[in-house]
């Protein structure tokens, strides 16, 4: 579980995050949601450490995140699985490469074992015979695909995925988030999703938090973010058209 | 303005703390570091060929027609050719010329993968980025840069003995005694040392630039760029200092 307390961060007299405190359950999809600029990724990025906060705690199983040490935080992070919103494959590894590449660092396995690895991931996310393209060869979805390939290799206890159908048509966001639930559900993995997409927050959303202005002012699930009595939760859900049309804006 | 100068040093010095930590796996820095061998050093070597070819033949010219006073022995042309490619052609001109080259090819390659999130995607899965990215190309780039050096002078060399058989400025005999005259086999040893220190400064300057690179495409032309100013302008100023401390 991933605990946050307190959590504040500002770019110089503009607070981003204010006051930020939650937490992210195993096996669940917690998805982060509000609009652009609301302070989602910002959050994010401190989840994963990519920032530091200003002030508050995050907790990775009973241990904060700022007592880590360069070692510790190195091992934490190969328990750590990140979807990037621009996939962030490595330009210079084929599809195989990408996958295998957490495991040429952090595993002794042999080439074939770490190949059958790869594959079997692979075979998971249904990218077949694209073993040997580049990043640049393949298609928006099969990036993403490609993307929980890589980071689901290791086993992670953690997986990030930050705005996953940005740039993706209907059709292969749902099986994206379909993909990414199955996984979640399969491993008992604490996936945190950051999403303004209201098609995936009604699909797979089993803990959804609301950030608006930096604060989080609701806490649910699918089920109940349509009857929400939050003003600011209603405007957000009411600008999707069939969102709109069931809580009756 | 004492804090934008001061900062980027500081930020420098941490950077090169992180990149010189110790590779997770050895086997990877290995083949990483033949992989940009290839890319940084064998990739130069028809740029700086051709350029040594031709400023050989050209000081040949150049040194002839300065010498036109009888009493000056002609086999000074090939001596004082010799002495200024491996002083200061083979070394100083040849990293001015790879700071473009290669300093704009890792500046360029390691920004489009910090603006591409891949080099955030690396950390995340606990892998040291800047040693992964940068070790292999500085540790390439300083020890194997005076092969170049010694390249550049060989060429060098050579060019100026073409001009001199294809015309008839000065015998060939007289050219080859020059270049054998009164060798100094230090300075063979302070270019290639020169060499060292300017590819050093060259990758780690550049991929500094590239790794803190921000601003989407502009932002990597920009650091880009930059790499090639800043490590023109040290290349020169280490250069006098060198000198000033191997020679004198």
């Amino acid at each position: 579980m991933i605990k946050v307390e307190h959590l504040s961060k500002s770019f110089g007299d503009f607070n981003v995050l204010k006051d930020i405190s939650t937490d992210f359950r195993p096996g669940m999809c917690n998805m982060i949601i509000g609009a652009s600029g609301s302070g989602k990724t910002v959050l994010l990025k401190n989840l994963i450490g990519l920032m530091e906060p200003d002030s508050g705690e995050i907790w990775y199983g009973g241990k904060r995140l700022s007592e880590m040490g360069y070692e510790e935080k190195s091992s934490l992070r190969q328990n750590i699985g990140v979807l990037f919103q621009g996939s962030a494959l490595f330009d210079f590894e084929t599809v195989l490469g990408n996958v295998m590449f957490p495991m040429n660092f952090f595993t002794d396995w042999s080439m074939e074992q770490k190949m059958e690895r790869a594959r079997f991931c692979l075979d998971r996310v249904n990218v077949k015979n694209a073993d040997d393209k580049y990043p640049s060869e393949l298609s928006g979805g099969m990036q993403k695909r490609v993307g929980i390939a890589r980071a689901i290799a290791m086993n992670p206890e953690y997986l990030f995925c930050d705005e996953p159908n940005s740039g993706l048509d209907p059709y292969t966001s749902g099986l994206i988030d379909k993909l990414i639930h199955g996984i979640t559900r399969e491993y008992g993995i604490t996936t945190v999703i950051n999403t303004h997409d209201m098609n995936s927050i009604l699909e797979i959303g089993d803990r959804i938090e609301f950030i608006y202005e930096g604060r989080i002012l609701w806490e649910g699930d699918r089920h109940s973010i349509l009857g929400t009595d939050c003003q600011e939760l209603r405007t957000f859900v009411g600008a999707n058209v069939l969102a709109r049309r069931i809580i009756g804006g | 303005m004492i804090k934008r100068f001061i900062e980027p040093i500081g930020r420098y010095c941490l950077f090169l703390k992180m990149v010189f930590r110790r590779p997770e796996k050895w086997g990877i820095f290995w083949r990483q570091f033949v992989l940009e061998t290839d890319k940084l050093i064998l990739s130069s070597i028809v740029i700086v060929g051709v350029i040594s070819v031709f400023i050989g033949g050209v000081l040949v010219i150049q040194t002839a027609s300065n010498m036109s006073n009888p009493v000056l022995d002609r086999m000074l042309v090939g001596y004082m050719v010799r002495e200024t490619l491996v002083l200061e052609f083979c070394s100083t001109v040849v990293a001015l010329i790879l700071a473009g080259k290669m300093g704009s090819n890792i500046a360029s390659e390691i920004g489009s993968m910090r603006i591409s999130g891949q080099i955030d995607a690396m950390d995340m899965m606990g892998v040291n980025s800047a040693g992964f990215l940068v070790l292999p190309k500085v540790m390439s780039a300083t020890f194997l840069s005076p092969l170049l050096m010694l390249f550049s002078f060989a060429l060098g060399l050579l060019g100026g003995w073409c001009v001199v058989e294809m015309t008839d400025i000065i015998p060939a005999a007289k050219y080859i005694s020059g270049i054998k005259y009164a060798y100094n086999g230090f300075y063979v040893f302070y270019s290639g040392f020169k060499m060292s220190l300017f590819c050093f400064l060259i990758s780690s300057i550049s991929a500094y630039n590239g790794y803190y690179a921000d601003g989407g495409s502009l932002g990597v032309g920009a650091s880009s760029t930059r790499s090639i100013v800043v490590t023109s302008i040290l290349i020169l100023l280490f250069d006098l200092i060198v000198t000033q401390l191997m020679l004198y």
